[in-house]
């Protein structure tokens, strides 16, 4: 489903090259669920940011589905997160002027979804994860834990193959944590292919496979 | 489009104060544009509509006019006035004399421009569209009779003069037989500091017979710049000169005072187009805020999918409809102050005219308006549209 070659990402920080990831190669199989671990630095997130299409290689090539993503225009690549990825990040990211509903429905919206079709969707995704009481609140009026999964509604809402998360209980407490993984670890029994990057040891442990990386390198 | 409207309405409200400032920036400008054009309108429609009712006349001057200057070089003949009343196409001809004399009312002595001619014409002229307050009209007859102006009657002297006073000028007493009405249109508003007397007046009591303006009516409009040509051809002949003599149709004189108006209404514009420029300033610099308080928000819209045109296009849709509220409150202020102006202007001048909102102009200002607002929003909006998804995401 995804795979790696050579996947590098260099910095420039004045005159030093700094491999944020150097010759990454990996690969994921269709409905794996994928844990990703390591310390603060290690290139976690940029590889993710990789995988996700929000950012470009140096060098190296990222496949989704067997697309080259690295031949994409910049719409190609907006099309490929809009209908095939679901992101969702450690700090929420929710657009704050828009309610519950209106943000589960937003990716729907780019991709040119017919108003009362995505609002009706919008409203069964928030319902799944247990907010069908809360779609007219705003960010600003729900918990940590209420807005994570309102972004997980979100990343659900184009039917996406792949769900990416960074950090996704990064921001939350131990309780909302675990029914986190719980809403991630029926996504993957759905029959998605999960990507989470993470520190807690809980979610590397109710995964099928760990993968650690140090200094821009995956680990075998 | 419901939707793209409603989340740019959204993130406008969001900013309200912001906003309001940056509509109200563009409403002055375009509330500038329109009151200075329709008060503009408003008096050349005053002018020219009153001229319009001279098409027919055709003033002759011994005098050479540039520009603005008018430079007199001396006075028709006997033989100047017979040749021109000897040209075809001619209705009614009149010679008439602008000077101006010392006058004295009560141990006051004023120097006042003094016009004397054929009494009929001048009635014509003057009397039927100002109305006399007081008193009546010069016969032809009237060795020492005058007929003043409103200032002359109110302003010039320590007391204000009225029917049967005698006014000393150029030390011959006068009766005044009759005052003027305060004169309220433009045009006619000159002949409120004159005094009026009878052309026998002038020659036999203040002893200047210089006839330096003649005014001719023709029986078709027409003819009238072919006739204006033979009558400057005439009296230069006789003078030996090319340009001595200075004919001028009412039309052209209209065409001039549209230049004129052209020029001032360019002017006032100008000053305007000032005020907007500052108001599309006002709005780029909102919008690029904008931008860069959203940039984590645009991180995320392109992080879950949006193109980089549906960025571009909320982003403008947003300039678009802050400009659309300033044209329209713009116009709506502008019409309004145009009639307050005018009305204000129109009292304090003694002028009845009113301002003419032209319906194009008010197109023209919420033209300008959405332009404007799409210039000054197309750089922010772009800028927010390249923003690579992941450094705007990192963005807080």
């Amino acid at each position: 489903m995804i795979r790696t070659e050579n996947l590098t990402k260099v910095y420039q920080m004045g005159d030093a090259e700094v491999y944020a990831l150097h010759d990454v190669n990996l690969e994921i199989q269709e409905g794996e669920f994928i844990a990703i671990i390591g310390p603060s630095g290690s290139g976690k997130s940029t590889l993710l940011n990789m995988i996700g299409c929000l950012d470009t290689p140096t060098s190296g090539a990222v496949f989704i589905d067997g697309i080259d993503t690295g031949k994409l225009s910049e719409n190609g690549l907006a099309e490929i997160r809009r209908e095939k990825i679901g992101f969702i990040f450690q700090q929420f990211n929710l657009v704050h002027t828009l309610n519950a509903l209106e943000n589960v429905a937003l990716p729907m919206f780019f991709a040119g979804v017919k108003r009362e079709t995505r609002l009706k969707r919008a409203e069964e995704l928030l319902a799944n994860v247990g907010l069908g009481d809360r779609i007219y609140h705003k960010p600003s009026e729900m918990s940590g834990g209420q807005q994570q999964r309102v972004a997980i509604a979100r990343a659900l809402s184009n039917d996406p193959e792949v769900v990416i998360g960074d950090e996704p209980t990064g921001n939350v407490d131990t309780e909302t944590g675990n029914t986190i993984i719980d809403i991630l670890e029926g996504l993957n029994k759905e029959g998605r292919t999960v990507v989470v990057v993470t520190h807690d040891a809980e979610i590397a442990a109710r995964v099928g496979r760990t993968k650690r990386m140090r200094d821009g390198r995956v680990l075998d | 489009m419901r939707d793209k409207l409603l989340m740019a309405y959204r993130s406008i409200r969001e900013r309200r104060t912001r906003s309001i400032l940056t509509v109200l920036g563009i409403a002055v400008g375009i509330a500038a544009i329109v009151s200075l054009m329709s008060v503009g309108y408003g008096m050349e429609e005053a002018i020219t509509g009153e001229l319009t009712g001279y098409a027919d006349f055709i003033g002759v001057f011994p005098a050479k006019i540039t520009g603005t200057t008018y430079v007199e070089l001396g006075s028709f003949t006997d033989r100047d006035l017979k040749d021109v009343q000897r040209i075809g196409g001619i209705k009614e001809f009149s010679a008439m004399t602008f000077d101006s004399a010392e006058v004295e009312y009560r141990n006051k002595r004023v120097p006042i421009f003094f016009i004397s001619g054929d009494t009929k014409e001048l009635e014509s002229m003057y009397v039927e569209p100002v109305g006399l307050k007081e008193g009546r009209w010069l016969r032809e007859n009237d060795y020492k009779g005058c007929v003043i102006g409103d200032r002359v009657a109110n302003d010039y002297f320590d007391e204000v003069v009225h029917v049967n006073d005698k006014l000393i000028i150029n030390g011959e007493k006068f009766i005044v037989v009759g005052v003027f009405e305060k004169a309220s249109t433009l045009y006619a508003s000159d002949i409120d500091p004159y005094i009026f007397l009878t052309l026998r007046a002038t020659k036999e009591a203040l002893q200047t017979d210089e006839i330096n303006y003649i005014m001719v009516r023709v029986y078709d409009i027409e003819e009238a710049e072919e006739i204006a040509e033979e009558i400057k051809e005439a009296i230069n002949d006789n003078h030996g000169l090319d340009d001595f003599a200075n004919a001028m149709t009412m039309g052209s004189m209209i065409e001039m005072m549209g230049d004129v108006f052209n020029i001032i209404r360019g002017v006032l514009v100008g000053i305007a187009a000032i005020a907007l420029v500052v108001a599309s300033i006002g709005i780029m610099n909102t919008m690029l805020m904008s931008v860069m308080e959203r940039t984590h928000e645009i991180g995320v819209m392109k992080a879950i999918g949006a193109k980089s045109s549906d960025v571009l296009s909320l982003f403008l849709l947003e300039s678009s409809m802050v400009s659309l509220v300033g044209g329209v409150v713009g116009c709506v202020l502008g019409a309004v102050a145009a009639k307050v102006i005018s009305l204000g202007a129109g009292t304090a001048l003694g002028i009845e005219f009113g301002a003419v909102v032209k319906p194009e102009v008010l197109l023209g200002g919420m033209v300008v308006a959405m332009v404007v607002g799409v210039l000054a929003g197309f750089y922010p909006a772009r800028k927010a549209s390249r923003m690579s998804p992941v450094e705007a995401v990192r963005h807080e």
